[in-house]
């Protein structure tokens, strides 16, 4: 495919774009969600869309937000088919799970939308690409510029594939050394006041749990650990931004401190308290997908062990530089967890949407072993089920799962069963902790069938794990 | 004997629920600062509820009740005297107080020293029947002294060691105060092992967070159990009262301590 | 008249009752789906056991486990009694 020369990307408006561009010619289009709830651009985007009428759109968003309001109207007018998207969550998933799709809804792991891309199985016809910084010829990084996000991974699969590559931003700049989007893959660039709020884009979210049930879960796994010798010289880890992940990260750094170990590197989404391990010299290397805090966006510009990837590079099973093939150690949470160890971290027990894998099944599948943390009780709901109501990942995938009441091993595992054997510990078959949960619960009523289809979950391995139902 | 005493809101359901979960020896269910006036009568009723429906059979569980003084006192004991706790923690505790709570319990008590007359009758109070221990009340006694608390906890030195003293006499459980500072994870530590270097046998707390730190600072050391398994292993296979280990003598009261440091080492789980 | 007991917690639930010409329970619940039916048994045989009809209970539950739903309905109870 051959793209424009340098010199004239520059568009000054999106009416002058839309001059251009027959935007009824492109319905399959896609977005990042770096901006997370403070994003401007894909609403000013599909709100045009909705003023003129476009109809049969595909829509491919790396995730979709609370904020993305212009995709509900969308829906109400029924003029999106198919919408292929890692997480959903707010209005557009109530909307969804309510009422479905004319076409289809595809939910897949970061890992496997990227590789969907590159190997053509979602063809995007103009990926729309915001970008907090770039060149006049299209070279963008997102860890720079007034409403820096940090790491651009989620884009840069589509940035590479897509038929039209339109890069959004607010802060053009004379040159941008090291891109993460590169100028040979822009199309157009189009100049805007401002493509976010930073209030929104920097969730600020991101703290270490101090509810001391949490804390009591981080305990456990930090001792788990330990006595599954975990913690050793070169090791890698990953944690998202969850207080009770943060809370076993800190206690992960402790053991290092202590013990004088060094981790070769930490990957996924990254916060402030990853770069301070990579600042104190505990950690050789961040491989940083997605920033959560500012403390993390500024550290890649400052520091060349903080490296960002694409996700691809994160993820993707048939990337010859997959970073997380080589990862030990990964801590996950479960909004439901079965007695097979299937995971569900996308509908609630309802069935409502509200999430999705992330890389949720990308990092769980490859990393040596798998922790999930999370209460035995939420709300009066067990955690643990006969049968999850939606398998985000497989069971074989995970090996423990830890609660403030005891921990299960997945019985797959007997070499880390072996090792706990004297355990001091509380290691219980999964259906005990089930038991212990329903002593106080007593047992759920299980929802009521649904059958009609609305949409599938869609592995990074391409195959077709489980269907989402209509409420 | 529990090395720590966790207090929990009464009238909190996501609390008391989990109780178990923090693995504190002890829990002290709060009846007086933590709940309102007037939500006495529901706090009784939900942890009456709540102890009839549960069974902790290894977690001593007692019921701070409010004081002697106030209306709630004689209600908060008689709705709760037949629960399975063990007993009760009384606040502003006085002789005269302790004799009050005596004539409608056989439970155990545990009296809070939180006044200066309750230091100066320290003894008195120690004598009473059903006491279990003594638990300091540094703000309250701070307080009334018009004094500031600090992390060092000079203010109270003197109180402290008269605790000990006189717990350490009368065979009871010694208590020491709570820290205040929730997040404050050195300081903890700090005050747990000033506490223990005292002699105190135990601490309370009143964040589930504090629990292992107290656990941890009040727990036999590895090197304790270890000498004290040499010194029983050679108590008995000698026949004389006492012998030498290491060039050093032992005699009946240090085997006896020996044998208490495994009796608690095995209670939690550190052999 | 109407008396309560309970909080807004999580965990926990606010009961309310009020004298009534029959006896009706009402309950809104977070978990109403999987533990509605359960909600009303523990209110209906706590009723039944206290000998007490023609009331109003209004439920509003935060996810409060069985004994604590008896034990607010009670503590309501005993407050309009007195």
């Amino acid at each position: 495919m051959t793209k424009q020369a340098n010199t004239n990307k520059i568009i000054k408006t999106f009416d002058d774009f839309y001059n251009i561009i027959d935007i009824h010619q492109y319905k399959n289009i896609s977005f990042h969600h770096h901006l997370r709830n403070g994003d401007y651009v894909l609403n000013m985007v599909l709100n045009h869309y909705l003023e003129k009428k476009v109809n049969n759109i595909n829509l491919y968003p790396s995730a979709i937000f609370p904020s993305y309001s212009s995709i509900l109207h969308l829906l109400e007018n029924n003029q999106i088919d198919n919408i292929t998207t890692n997480y959903c969550n707010g209005p557009v998933a109530e909307f969804i799970s309510n009422n479905g799709l004319s076409g289809k809804l595809t939910m897949q792991t970061h890992g496997g939308r990227a590789r969907s891309i590159i190997e053509g199985r979602s063809k995007i016809d103009i990926a729309y690409i915001a970008v907090p910084t770039c060149d006049p010829s299209g070279n963008a990084v997102g860890y720079l510029g007034n409403n820096r996000c940090g790491a651009l991974g989620y884009p840069i699969a589509d940035s590479l594939h897509a038929s039209k590559v339109v890069l959004i931003t607010d802060n053009i700049v004379d040159y941008v050394d090291s891109p993460e989007i590169k100028s040979e893959n822009v199309d157009y660039i189009i100049t805007i006041d401002s493509i976010g709020d930073k209030q929104g884009i920097i969730s600020g979210t991101t703290q270490v749990t101090k509810n001391p049930i949490g804390v009591k879960i981080a305990k456990n796994t930090a001792k788990l650990m330990d006595e599954l010798e975990l913690i050793k010289p070169g090791f890698s880890f990953q944690s998202g931004a969850g207080g009770i992940s943060l809370k076993v990260t800190d206690y992960v750094k402790e053991t290092m401190k202590r013990q004088n170990i060094k981790a070769s590197f930490f990957s996924g989404g990254i916060t402030k308290y990853h770069v301070d391990m990579l600042e104190e010299g505990l950690v050789e290397k961040l491989y940083d997908v997605q920033c959560f805090d500012l403390e993390a966006v500024d550290s890649i510009s400052r520091n060349t062990n903080h490296i960002p990837i694409s996700a691809s590079q994160y993820a993707n099973p048939n990337d010859p530089l997959m970073v997380i093939k080589d990862l030990d150690i990964v801590i996950l949470g479960a909004t439901e967890i079965d007695y097979d160890f299937n995971v569900n971290v996308t509908t609630d027990s309802h069935g409502t949407i509200i999430g999705g894998s992330g890389g949720h099944s990308d990092t769980a599948s490859e990393a040596k072993v798998t922790i999930i943390v999370s209460p035995l009780i939420k709300g009066r709901i067990p955690t643990v089920k006969k049968r999850v109501t939606t398998i985000t990942t497989l069971g074989k995938n995970i090996d423990c799962f830890v609660t403030e009441r005891g921990i299960a091993i997945n019985p797959n595992r007997k070499d880390l069963l072996k090792k706990l054997l004297n355990s001091k510990l509380k290691i219980v078959p999964i259906e005990e902790l089930a038991h212990i949960a329903h002593k106080y619960t007593n047992i759920p009523k299980e929802a009521k069938k649904r059958d009609k289809i609305i949409g599938e979950v869609e592995d990074r391995t391409l195959e077709i794990i489980d269907y989402l139902y209509l409420k | 004997m529990s090395r720590s005493y966790l207090f929990i809101p009464g009238n909190t359901p996501s609390m008391l629920q989990n109780l178990d979960v923090f693995e504190s020896d002890a829990i002290i269910i709060d009846f007086e600062d933590s709940v309102l006036t007037y939500d006495k009568d529901a706090a009784r009723i939900l942890v009456k509820e709540f102890l009839t429906k549960f069974n902790f059979k290894e977690i001593e569980i007692f019921i701070r009740i409010n004081d002697s003084e106030s209306p709630f006192f004689k209600e908060d004991v008689l709705l709760t005297n037949d629960l399975n706790i063990t007993g009760y923690v009384l606040p502003k505790a006085l002789p005269s107080s302790i004799d009050q709570l005596l004539k409608i319990t056989d439970k155990q008590i545990i009296p809070i020293i939180e006044s200066p007359m309750a230091v100066l009758r320290l003894e008195e109070i120690a004598r009473k029947d059903q006491i279990k221990g003594l638990l300091l009340g540094a703000e309250d006694l701070t307080k009334e002294l018009n004094i500031n608390r600090t992390l060092e906890g000079t203010e109270i030195l003197f109180t402290r060691s008269k605790i000990v003293l006189t717990c350490n006499a009368y065979k009871i459980e010694s208590i020491d105060t709570p820290y205040t500072s929730k997040d404050d994870e050195q300081g903890i530590y700090k005050d747990s092992l000033n506490a223990s270097n005292l002699g105190f046998t135990s601490k309370s707390c009143i964040h589930p967070n504090h629990v292992d730190v107290i656990n941890e600072v009040f727990s036999p050391s590895q090197e304790d159990i270890k000498q004290s398994l040499r010194i029983i292993k050679k108590a008995e296979t000698n026949t004389k009262g006492a012998f030498s280990l290491d060039g050093k003598m032992v005699d009946a009261p240090i085997i006896e301590k020996a044998k208490r440091v495994i009796v608690q080492a095995k209670k939690y789980n550190l052999l | 008249m109407k008396y309560s007991a309970g909080s807004y917690e999580s965990s926990d639930c606010i009961v309310t009752v009020s004298t009534h010409s029959k006896t009706d329970i009402i309950i809104e619940s977070i978990v109403f789906e999987q533990f509605g039916d359960q909600i009303k048994d523990v209110i209906s045989n706590t009723l039944k056991e206290q000998g007490i009809k023609d009331i109003l209970v209004e439920c509003f539950d935060k996810g409060a486990l069985d004994y604590t739903i008896k034990s607010r309905l009670l503590t309501a109870l005993k407050r309009m009694e007195e």
